[in-house]
């Protein structure tokens, strides 16, 4: 006679949470790493020290144009000319849509002549560029004189 | 009434391994999420090509010159008067009216940071409205 197998109910083995989290949260500081990339690569500038406005934008801008102590204008830590600048922002200005609705973050330093600032907003404004940020970085000691010379 | 067993409950051993990933995940999350670099801040303003007015004004903006002095300092020329501050250029720009908005020349020669000081000052002096335009070489 045959012997009637006797039916086994199989142990689901227990669902293991530990690597689960330790993906997770690889996962999670990897798109934060990621995230905070952009800010990473910007450019060591000597800014104005000046507070700036009260409440700053949270939002990034289109467009940040660093200018160095040696007055050389870059973009993503890159040397360009006034007229590569010029093309880039031409790009940018297509992919938003219009001229006025682009914002342009200017970084300068602080010590170069504003004769590189004044050429860089001359040229953005012939682009129809309206709106731009002069980045600043909040003084360590409140200064009392101004004047900059 | 269940009288308790006066013998401890063993605890199990304490499992360090699973815990060393939880604190050295815990240690590069907040590397990471941490910024390093100083804060920066920014000063808005609009951009006018060089002596061309963007739009019809009908209240006149205040006009901020800032050019060097023949000692090499750069100075604030706001109408009659010329100041050497960020301060004392907020002081006399609090006397007039905002609403008209206030535009900063920045001759080409004048460091950077005394351009930003005369956006500061009008920040200060509480002028929403900002232009920047290059000022006389």
């Amino acid at each position: 006679m045959k012997k009637r197998r006797k039916k086994t109910h199989r142990a689901v083995p227990p669902f293991d949470l530990t690597p689960m989290i330790d993906v997770v949260l690889q996962l999670i500081i990897f798109f934060l790493f990621t995230s905070q990339f952009g800010e990473l690569v910007r450019t060591e500038i000597d800014l104005p020290e000046e507070p700036g406005e009260t409440t700053p934008t949270e939002e990034g801008p289109d467009l940040t144009i660093d200018i160095d102590a040696s007055g050389n204008y870059l973009i993503a830590s890159e040397v360009m000319t006034l007229t590569e600048v010029e093309a880039l922002a031409r790009a940018e200005i297509a992919a938003v849509g219009e001229a006025v609705s682009v914002e342009v973050l200017i970084r300068p330093d602080r010590n170069i002549p504003a004769r590189h600032l004044n050429e860089l907003t001359q040229s953005l404004a012939g682009l129809g560029i309206r709106q731009a940020s002069i980045g600043t970085v909040a003084p360590a000691v409140p200064r009392t004189s101004g004047g900059g010379g | 009434m269940r009288i308790p067993s006066g013998r401890p409950k063993r605890l199990g051993a304490l499992p360090m391994t699973s815990m060393i990933d939880v604190v050295f995940l815990l240690l590069i999350f907040f590397l990471v999420t941490s910024n390093f670099a100083a804060p920066e801040n920014r000063v808005d303003t609009a951009l006018r090509a060089e002596g061309r007015a963007t739009q019809a004004e009908e209240l006149q903006p205040q006009i901020v010159e800032v050019r060097l002095s023949p000692s090499g300092n750069a100075v604030f020329t706001l109408g009659e008067n010329t100041v050497g501050s960020r301060e004392a250029l907020a002081q006399l720009l609090r006397q007039l009216p905002p609403e008209g908005g206030v535009i900063v020349r920045g001759s080409d020669s004048v460091p950077v940071q005394a351009v930003a000081d005369a956006m500061q000052a009008a920040i200060d002096a509480g002028f929403d409205r900002r232009s920047y335009s290059p000022g006389s070489p």
